[in-house]
């Protein structure tokens, strides 16, 4: 089964956008979520992932990823709700714990660790949807003259990845059908012999990769120029976004406190930088009915580049 | 002057001389004083039996050999002018294209565009140049459709096609090609070899097949050279070729050959064109053909296998989608069954949901135990010693049914490509070949991949074995047969038509035929054996019968 988060090529505003811009856009909600701590704020940028996700079609990287950021979230809520005994709201008083010491849930801890969960499952979200809604091999394309090395190493863990996670299942499978009288599996053998398969096919991407002419010196071609005609659009609401944020932060947007008791602000700042950043989740919208566009014809595989 | 002669006048588009070459610490090499030239626009053939040579002589023009594997090498091998031994596969990539038998191994990138323009960007392309050569070569082998789809939405034949392009995408005078078409059904197989002759005739680029099945590509081909033991053995047109093979190595002769050669009918045909043409010149006619129809089981044995309306969803990468739709299937005791159909028709979803590895979403199989030996026998191999993967008196059973007793101390990567199918038979096998323990059901899934004949033939023994002895380790002369029903799902006609008594032939997941391999194997075109497609008599698809049927119209 193909992974949830594999890029899946689709002609919606954010696959079409160049790999600039699309990074440029969930970069400015990462951003966000990493210069507030503010519940209200997280939220609108959460939301604004998961809209961003779903309106590019993405919806089984974002389901999944929403379920691993929850995961994960709790995870932090409940670390932080255990080593952190600050807080003046005590929920629970759990006593003497090995290593912890004395162990007192506050509410202050608990709201503290959901606002740095927040920001993970944000994070998590957006980078879903880029995995899912931009195309590596054109990421790799505007790395490669920059630094051809690591363009290299990442094409064939690229490539390899997907590839030794389908030979993982065939191991698994073959595993199960093993007769009664062949020596039984386990897991220290399934995982040697992975290592070693996926030695020899790296070996075999790498001949790939040679008999395509990666080792040539030959001059780098020049890229052309990967623009959609989306890019000014995501561009325009990423630094909208992040001009706010920066701005918003210097009035006092994340008027937000934690210790010794929780004080949420939700002044008018915040709530309109919130509105904003939830706002910006649909720059991926695709406008329809526009009939100029169909009159010239399906959007080109290459722009910039006449089809002949 | 013929036209193959004036190619011949030009700068070849490969010479090899003198080649002699050794894989690092192997005991024998692998090519000896090989000698060849490929003129432009010729299309040659490259026969032999298995680990005869073929493979690396093809690595060995596209510099693969000795620069990504090492070993010592001797002779010389150009490649349109340049030095191959010295340049290197990379500096070779504008001048020669290589496709491997596994098209997974040779796709780096992620959509299939960009796959295909790697090549020019790597040779420093400009944009529009680029953008122009992969429309033009995506038009050529027809899947422009395919450009904004991702490799691993593929299918094998798909995949096999995009990596064509992107070795093709550079218009480099010479192409080789290594077994392409063993894991294409027989539709995507004889497609991409009339593709190949036309990019042959209208592009002008060479090519060098190496090709275990003959019959699919010899009448293409305007030459023929043979291995054998790393020796060329045999140099000339596909004619020569056949009679040469009547005599010196019988496995490499056709069926349509074999055929006439039985008949004793001259000269013997390249294609099923041929053949048809010189029966026609004899005045042979044929009777028309009869649809196959649904036939009474001939097994009253116990059924092993009962799939009703069997429904299977799999999810192929975009979106949920259902395999079989509707299966309804018996198999008994003792029975051997082809299961057949175009790449993604459903065949490995049935195995694997009777083995248990898929669930049914609507209707039901029944198996009586299954034995699954899946596409890749590789898979089942994880240790060092063959005695490891198949410990004690048990293991010990197993690999002496499948004749590999010897072999107890081997390493399994050391084994051939037939040993370590029958090694990983033999672990599906072990500890259930006596009694009760004895699976009623035998199911390998595509066998023959980069088999010859000869190791097809001893599969075809091990499966006749596996039908007819019920236990496989017991005295026979005391115990009734009551075999195992064997369910070999493959792509390979011939090999069915040698080894089925059954034929299921499965379309978009549902059953299109079901009947006796002699009905349903003379009943089409693409899912014909060779003799079928020359004689057109229903029930006719070996050699052996043709040659039969043969004489009875009065042939010599």
């Amino acid at each position: 089964m193909k992974s949830a988060f594999a890029y899946q090529p689709r002609p919606w505003p954010l696959q079409s956008a160049s790999p600039g811009a699309a990074i440029a856009y969930l970069g400015a909600i990462v951003a966000v979520a990493f210069l507030y701590s503010n519940p209200l704020v997280l939220v609108a940028a959460g939301a604004a992932a998961v809209a961003a996700g779903l309106l590019a079609g993405a919806r089984r990287a974002v389901v999944v990823a929403l379920e691993m950021g929850l995961v994960l979230a709790l995870l932090i809520v409940v670390v932080n709700a255990l080593v952190v005994s600050r807080g003046e709201t005590v929920l629970a008083r759990l006593g003497e714990w090995p290593l912890l010491g004395q162990v007192d849930v506050t509410l202050e801890a608990v709201v503290a660790g959901a606002s740095g969960g927040l920001r993970a499952a944000v994070a998590m979200i957006a980078a879903a949807v880029y995995s899912a809604c931009v195309d590596p091999d054109r990421v790799l394309r505007v790395l490669r003259p920059l630094a051809g090395r690591s363009a290299l190493t990442a094409t064939l863990v690229s490539r390899l990845v997907p590839v030794a996670a389908a030979d993982a299942g065939r191991l698994r499978d073959a595993a199960r059908l093993r007769g009664p009288g062949a020596a039984e599996v386990g897991k220290a053998p399934l995982a040697r012999r992975l290592l070693a398969g996926s030695l020899d096919r790296a070996v075999d991407v790498a001949a790939t990769l040679e008999l395509r002419g990666y080792s040539l010196d030959a001059p780098r071609a020049r890229n052309r120029r990967d623009r959609s005609r989306y890019d000014r659009r995501f561009y325009a609401v990423a630094a909208t976004v992040l001009v706010a944020a920066i701005a918003g932060k210097a009035l006092g947007a994340d008027d937000f406190q934690t210790y010794p008791a929780v004080e949420i602000g939700f002044g008018p700042a915040t709530v309109a930088l919130s509105a904003l950043v939830a706002l910006s989740g649909l720059a991926p919208l695709k406008r329809r009915g526009v009939s100029t566009f169909s009159r010239i014809g399906r959007q080109s595989r290459h722009p910039g580049v006449a089809r002949v | 002057m013929s036209e193959l002669a004036i190619r011949r006048g030009a700068a070849p588009a490969l010479a090899v001389q003198g080649l002699g070459y050794a894989y690092p610490h192997a005991s024998a090499p692998a090519l000896a004083d090989v000698s060849l030239e490929v003129a432009p626009g010729e299309f040659v053939l490259l026969a032999g039996r298995s680990a005869s040579g073929k493979s690396t002589l093809l690595k060995a023009a596209c510099g693969l050999v000795p620069h990504f594997h090492g070993g010592e090498i001797e002779g010389e091998v150009r490649v349109a002018d340049l030095d191959a031994i010295a340049a290197g596969p990379g500096e070779l990539a504008a001048a020669v294209g290589y496709l491997a038998q596994d098209p997974e191994t040779q796709v780096v990138s992620t959509t299939v565009a960009a796959e295909i323009e790697l090549p020019l960007e790597m040779r420093g392309d400009e944009p529009a140049d680029r953008a122009r050569a992969v429309e033009e070569v995506a038009l050529a082998l027809a899947i422009p459709h395919l450009l904004d789809r991702t490799v691993d939405t593929l299918s094998g034949g798909e995949l096999q096609r995009v990596a064509l392009a992107a070795a093709l995408v550079t218009r480099p005078r010479l192409i080789l090609l290594d077994e392409p078409t063993s894991q294409l059904d027989p539709v995507a197989g004889d497609e991409l070899i009339w593709l190949l002759r036309r990019l042959n005739e209208e592009w002008g680029v060479a090519v060098l097949l190496a090709e275990h099945r003959l019959e699919r590509c010899l009448a293409a081909a305007d030459r023929v050279v043979a291995m054998a033991g790393g020796r060329i053995a045999f140099d000339g047109v596909p004619k020569d070729f056949l009679a040469w093979s009547q005599t010196a190595d019988p496995v490499l002769e056709t069926p349509a050959a074999r055929l006439f050669s039985l008949a004793g009918i001259d000269p013997l045909p390249t294609g099923v064109r041929e053949a048809r043409q010189t029966l026609r010149g004899m005045g042979i006619t044929h009777p028309p053909n009869r649809s196959s129809r649904r036939v009474s089981d001939p097994h009253p044995s116990d059924p092993v296998l009962e799939a009703k309306n069997l429904w299977v969803e799999l999810d192929r990468g975009e979106d949920l989608r259902d395999v079989l739709k509707g299966i309804d299937l018996t198999i008994r005791r003792g029975e051997r069954v082809a299961l057949m159909g175009r790449n993604g028709a459903g065949k490995s979803t049935l195995l694997r949901t009777a083995a248990g590895l898929h669930a049914a979403v609507a209707g039901k199989v029944e198996v009586d135990s299954i034995a699954l030996l899946t596409q890749n026998p590789g898979d089942y191999l994880v240790r060092e010693r063959v005695g490891d993967e198949l410990p004690g008196d048990e293991g010990l059973a197993a690999l002496r049914v499948v004749g590999l007793e010897e072999k107890v101390d081997a390493d399994p990567r050391d084994l051939s490509g037939g040993e370590r199918q029958r090694l990983a038979l033999a672990i599906a096998l072990a500890g259930r070949m006596e009694g009760e323990l004895l699976p009623g059901m035998v199911a390998l899934d595509e066998p023959t991949r980069g088999m010859d004949r000869a190791r097809k033939g001893e599969l075809v023994a091990l499966i006749r074995r596996l039908a007819e002895q019920g236990d496989l380790v017991a005295d026979r002369s005391t115990k009734p047969p009551c075999g195992a029903g064997v369910v070999v799902a493959t792509h390979d006609v011939e090999f069915a038509a040698e080894f089925a008594e059954r034929v299921v032939l499965l379309g978009d997941g549902v059953v299109v035929a079901d009947g006796p391999a002699e009905e349903i194997l003379s009943g089409g075109w693409y899912f014909a054996t060779e003799v079928a497609r020359v004689l057109d008599l229903p029930g006719v698809v070996t050699p052996e019968r043709g040659a039969a049927a043969l004489a009875g119209e009065g042939a010599p």
